[in-house]
């Protein structure tokens, strides 16, 4: 195996385990997925360390360093439809269906996978909305008041805030905006249930994916990453209660409604 | 009652179908994640109806929702992760956290406190049920794989 063959491998199952990272992951997948693929075109001693925002990777010839990769991946959004499309490349690949140069070609293009137009992503968060608005036990004017809702914030979420707010400030200002409108909505007669309708658009807000991840680290004694996972979720559900809260406040609704 | 019960599951699948839109989700999963998500409210809902518990259904519903996406996830050879991580949205107590919030903003802290711990306990339940259900040894689903397969070839 040659010098340059050598660093292709390692460049591919370096850039499997950004791609997985960033898309949100769980750690065991990243880990498993880069000695997979360094196993499947035979580099040997590989060692990989894998925290929730950064992956560690070197490979050793005779004993000295060969080759050292070090990444800072940000908590990103997810992306999943990016990890089940690695998955299915590092089965390929396992396979030997690919050359390291294809493999790197195809990880190219996994990295450039659009995402889903926004108008999709908008309406989903209506319906999203307006089915868990239901579910929790409203009626049909809330879900639609909880639908109304939903598009709007998730139009503010993909519109005004992307990127331009941190993570803290976006989802306090992105609950306040929620309870704002329902709230409005409730004034003016359109829906029944102010707290369903808030709950049913709030939930596009909820970071259902770190909060899963964070559990299935957790279970794979991944334990900073877990933890690191779970503040997350913690610090994105207090903005949300404090932008919430806020609102309530202003309003002068609290205690029980 | 029934009708009623029939409705909110529909409402569980529709609204998870629409939150693994909202995460990307390959388009071919939908379906099956809205199966996982329907079911799991189903368990939950069916249970809090007859057992007087308040953590025993949520950890059955989220169990569900664990081991129908497993299974899902080989049969359709994906991470589990494209069914399980919208399919667990209509457990997240939600109205808890809404309620603690709108408690705190009144200065009522028994009530914050109770509805504070209420949602703890829900998600406590969850993360039970997902765990219980990742403990099944991946040996009893790849048995699934298998027999499809085998079944493939020959017929």
């Amino acid at each position: 195996m040659g010098e340059k063959e050598r660093e292709r491998i390692f460049e591919v199952a370096g850039m499997a385990g950004d791609i997985l990272l960033r898309s949100g992951a769980e750690i065991s997948r990243v880990d498993e997925t880069m000695r997979r693929i360094a196993c499947a075109y035979e580099l040997e001693n590989v060692s990989t360390f894998v925290l929730s925002n950064g992956i560690f990777l070197t490979s050793e010839v005779a004993g000295s360093n060969h080759q050292v990769r070090v990444r800072h991946i940000p908590l990103a959004g997810a992306r999943l439809d990016r990890i089940d499309a690695v998955n299915g490349l590092s089965r390929e690949i396992e396979l030997g269906f690919f050359t390291p140069e294809e493999a790197l070609e195809k990880l190219k293009e996994i990295e450039k996978m659009p995402q889903k137009p926004g108008w999709h992503q908008i309406l989903a968060a209506g319906i999203g909305s307006g089915a868990f608005c239901f579910l929790f036990g409203g009626d049909i004017l809330d879900s639609l008041a909880a639908f109304l809702a939903g598009l709007i914030l998730y139009i503010y979420v993909l519109d005004v805030v992307r990127g331009r707010l941190s993570k803290i400030a976006a989802n306090a200002s992105g609950g306040a905006l929620v309870m704002a409108l329902t709230l409005l909505f409730y004034r003016i007669g359109f829906g029944h249930h102010l707290d369903l309708m808030s709950v049913g658009a709030l939930l596009p807000l909820i970071p259902g994916v770190a909060f899963t991840n964070s559990i299935r680290d957790f279970a794979d004694q991944d334990y900073i990453s877990g933890s690191v996972r779970l503040l997350d979720t913690m610090i994105v559900i207090f903005s949300i209660a404090l932008g919430v809260g806020l609102v309530m406040m202003w309003c002068g609704i609290g205690g029980s409604l | 009652m029934i009708l009623r019960l029939i409705e909110e599951v529909i409402a569980a699948a529709v609204g998870t179908m629409a939150f693994a839109l909202m995460f990307h989700v390959p388009r071919q999963y939908y379906f099956c994640g809205g199966i996982a998500g329907g079911a799991g409210w189903l368990v939950y809902r069916a249970l809090e109806l007859h057992v007087d518990s308040l953590m025993g259904p949520v950890c059955a519903g989220a169990f569900t929702v664990v081991f129908l996406s497993r299974i899902f996830a080989v049969r359709k050879k994906c991470p589990v992760t494209m069914f399980l991580i919208p399919g667990i949205f209509p457990l997240v107590p939600g109205m808890g956290i809404y309620q603690t919030a709108q408690a705190l903003v009144g200065s009522d802290w028994d009530l914050a406190a109770a509805k504070g711990l209420t949602s703890i306990k829900f998600a406590v339940a969850i993360v039970g049920g997902i765990l219980l259900g990742f403990e099944i040894p991946q040996s009893c689903f790849s048995f699934l794989e298998n027999r499809k397969r085998k079944s493939g070839k020959f017929s």
